[in-house]
């Protein structure tokens, strides 16, 4: 078990040391073209003002040597400044981490607690419901998230005003406003998210049904209640958990997009416009925190798992 | 089954019902933002940003919706939409003869918000500072100062300066304390009509002001609370403004029918002008370019009134010159110097001997409205046997590419400034950015002179000259004005729009 947790967290190291090295070498690679970029387009340009602005900001050492730098700040908590604004990177991700965790974590949790309700009723139910909810599945998987986003703030925000259409509003100024303003953008990466992950606990649940085990608990006269709930839903949770680490990853992933949608200052919407700058010391920032975020969800899963697996925790 | 259902049922719509309980319980979603004002009273303006500022930096603020610019910094003198100075911390002024020398007389018991006195001195360490800093240097280098008294001071430039206006209303001014202390990204401090309010404002997303009651012109602004939200998408500030998050914003012509339809108001601007610049006067890198007839035949191959009908739906002005309508170096007489005839455009091809054309290479960049321009100009070249070859330009390089001189023609919105000077500078003089490959001009040179020492009367003829002599040149295509909008609720009145660069209203303007 415990070698088991070693060997995941070194992993997670070294995906997080190669993610960050790949990274940093395809946006600074072109330490000219940035520089350039920055100066913006009235700067008086020659050689001399590209060279000077490379020097100022660091793009002129060999690239080894940069990535030595940033790994180095990365220890002290220093990830540099914002090429355009000067501002701090960790500052910029103080503020810019809470709003994507939020709106991620809540549509987790609420992803699964549905797909586990949906995917289990509609494996032993059968029959109309879960032929509903197979086609409300296939749908809320096929409707783009930008469709579904769309609808969302046409009804909620336009049509019945209830909900506001954009912005954030942090829990520390009002608990109402900060989950009126996270609503919207969370169901929007629900609805893709349930349907996915619903299917995936339908099939592990019908696959438990269908174990011989299943039938000798119903023989011996085992509450059906008690043998879902007991037996089929806790050895269909390590397959479970699974579908749900991998949640996570399409949930940030999908957050870039909503953010933009729905005017929120999350992690996604700094890594876009960072992104289209060329501002890297803020992309770098974004792609740290999100490696982070997946390696310790992937981590904290595989850990989950081995717990509930007996076969896993004695190896 | 029936009980798991409902209960599936109840959960599945718990997210929606909690949400709008608690929207409701926070007085709902119309109160999550700002909106003019309940009852007509004047409390908060809230505006839309579709572009972010770059830190607070003031020598690196955009004119284009640089409103916490604008609420934050005072100037010397303000530019009206043609670039003429307007008070601002100096209540009059002189321009020497020469043309070398600016007098201002400031106006007395200006504070910066962080208490220092916004008198000669402060305005002489910004430009200092301005004719040291990266951005500006070149504006401002080898300016001397002259303080006779706390409120006068004279800037003198060791050239004739055409571009005074634009030199003096250029500069923001901050506290002399800020400057001295390196740290001018961090916190702006200034004394213009609004203050920074730090516990509304998040960098990226929202800025948030309190009026200054000690601006000087504090009546003319009558917005108690300034706030400007960022939408990295126009979906989500067209969104804020139907929900009444926001009181206006900029809109593309394409939302223009659902804007009107839904009852807000929208003001027009035409502060750009599409155009090809054909900058290879001189035919060094495509010898053809270097006919006039050439140059002329291209610019006869564009139906201007089909571009407006079709490609910007109506919404533009058919353009026969670069310079802004009502600008000093705009032309109100001139007819269509080359009016749409393809046959005569091939038959000046067949004159130049180009008759059989030859290739060209056209960058293309996203946001530039090239997916709908492109098709229709490289059909159009076609008939002059040019052949288009599109080279879309991304990553770092792009702007470094577009204007290092690689890609002699190029297909722009290019904004029209109102003072054509401006304009002449960036895109006509063979030293400007725009004009991409520096090629140098006896006559424009001999006009510029003319700009930077004649009478006035002499330099207003001197910039209409040039325009006259550009169009004779044929050194731009010039095609539409397209109109850009902003729409806006009917609480918010916007009678002028007094940008210098005709992109978006003034802080002023909102009233």
């Amino acid at each position: 078990m415990l070698t088991s947790v070693w060997r995941n967290l070194l992993r997670s190291v070294v995906v997080l040391a190669v993610v960050t090295f790949v990274v940093f070498f395809l946006m600074y690679g072109n330490g000219p073209g940035i520089a350039r970029a920055v100066m913006g387009m009235q700067a008086e340009v020659t050689e001399e003002n590209v060279a000077a602005k490379m020097v100022e900001l660091g793009l002129d050492q060999p690239l080894l040597v940069q990535y030595g730098h940033w790994v180095q700040g990365l220890f002290t908590g220093d990830l540099g400044r914002s090429f355009y604004t000067g501002q701090s990177v960790t500052e910029a991700l103080a503020t810019r981490v809470p709003v994507t965790l939020a709106i991620t974590a809540v549509a987790l949790v609420l992803t699964a607690l549905l797909s586990v309700l949906l995917g289990v009723t509609a494996a032993v139910k059968g029959g109309r419901i879960d032929r509903v909810l197979q086609f409300l599945s296939i749908l809320g998987t096929a409707v783009p998230s930008f469709i579904t986003s769309i609808v969302l703030v046409f009804l909620f925000a336009i049509f019945w005003r209830v909900l506001p259409a954009t912005g954030y509003v942090s829990p520390d100024v009002s608990l109402g406003g900060w989950a009126a303003s996270i609503t919207l953008p969370v169901l929007a990466l629900l609805i893709g998210a349930v349907s996915s992950a619903a299917q995936q606990f339908r099939t592990a649940t019908l696959d438990q049904l269908g174990k011989d085990y299943v039938r000798t608990l119903r023989a011996r006269g085992v509450s059906e209640r008690a043998v879902i709930f007991r037996h089929v839903l806790r050895n269909a949770a390590a397959p479970g958990l699974t579908v749900l680490s991998l949640t996570v990853f399409s949930l940030l992933g999908g957050a870039v997009f909503i953010e933009q949608v729905f005017a929120l200052p999350g992690l996604g919407q700094l890594a876009n416009s960072s992104a289209q700058i060329f501002d890297v010391p803020m992309v770098m920032g974004t792609v740290l925190v999100t490696a982070v975020i997946v390696l310790v969800v992937n981590f904290l899963g595989d850990l989950a798992i081995t717990l509930l697996n007996p076969k896993a925790r004695t190896r | 089954m029936r009980l798991v259902t409902r209960r599936s049922m109840l959960t599945g719509s718990a997210a929606v019902t909690i949400g709008a309980i608690l929207a409701a319980c926070t007085g709902g979603a119309n109160n999550t933002g700002g909106g003019a004002a309940s009852g007509g009273a004047k409390d908060t303006l809230t505006l839309g940003m579709t572009a972010d500022i770059e830190g607070w930096d003031p020598n690196n603020q955009p004119g284009y919706q640089g409103w916490p610019g604008e609420a934050i910094w005072g100037l010397v003198c303000r530019p009206n939409e043609f670039g003429e100075l307007e008070p601002s911390l100096a209540e009059s002024w002189e321009i020497s003869d020469d043309r070398r020398s600016f007098t201002a007389h400031l106006r007395q018991g200006t504070t910066f918000s962080d208490g220092a006195t916004a008198d000669a001195e402060a305005v002489r360490a910004n430009f200092e500072f301005a004719a040291t800093n990266e951005a500006t240097r070149s504006l401002y280098e080898g300016i001397t100062f002259d303080v006779p008294d706390a409120q006068t001071i004279t800037l003198t430039w060791p050239e004739p300066q055409p571009l005074m206006n634009d030199r003096i209303s250029r500069v923001k001014l901050t506290s002399p304390d800020l400057i001295d202390s390196g740290n001018l990204n961090d916190k702006p401090v200034g004394f213009g009509p609004y203050l920074l309010d730090e516990a509304g404002t998040t960098r990226g997303s929202v800025y948030s002001f309190t009026k200054n009651e000690e601006y000087w012109e504090a009546d003319a602004y009558p917005y108690a609370k300034l706030v400007c939200k960022v939408y990295a998408s126009e979906t989500a500030a067209l969104n804020a403004l139907k929900t009444g998050q926001i009181d206006g914003t900029l809109v593309n012509a394409q939302s223009y029918d659902e804007v009107t339809g839904s009852g807000f108001e929208v003001k027009e601007m035409n502060g750009q002008t599409t155009r090809l610049l054909l900058t290879d006067h001189k035919g060094e890198i495509i010898p053809a370019l270097g006919d006039v007839r050439v140059r002329q035949a291209i610019n006869m191959v564009f139906d201007k009134q089909a571009m407006v009908d079709n490609l910007y739906a109506g919404h533009g002005e058919v353009s026969h010159q670069i310079f802004r309508p009502g600008s000093t170096a705009y032309l109100d007489d001139l007819a269509d110097p080359y009016p749409f005839d393809v046959d005569k455009a091939k038959s000046l091809m067949v004159e130049a001997g180009y008759a059989e054309g030859f290739e060209l290479e056209l960058p293309t960049m996203d946001g530039q409205n090239h997916d709908v321009l492109m098709p229709y100009v490289t059909q159009q070249l076609a008939e002059l046997n040019i052949t288009v070859k599109q080279v879309p330009l991304t990553g770092a390089n792009a702007i470094g590419d577009l204007l290092s001189g690689t890609y002699p023609v190029v297909l722009w919105q290019l904004g029209n400034i109102g003072d054509s000077v401006q304009d002449i500078d960036i895109v006509v003089r063979d030293t400007g950015y725009w004009n991409l490959e520096h090629q140098k001009d006896e006559y424009v040179d001999e006009q510029w002179d003319i700009i930077c020492t004649g009478t006035d009367e002499e330099a207003e003829a001197a910039q209409k000259a040039i325009n006259q002599y550009v169009i004779d040149q044929a050194w731009f295509a010039p095609m539409v004005n397209p109109t850009s909008f902003y729409a806006h609720t009917a609480n918010v009145v916007i009678d002028n729009v007094s940008d210098l660069e005709g992109l978006a209203p003034k802080l002023r303007d909102f009233q």
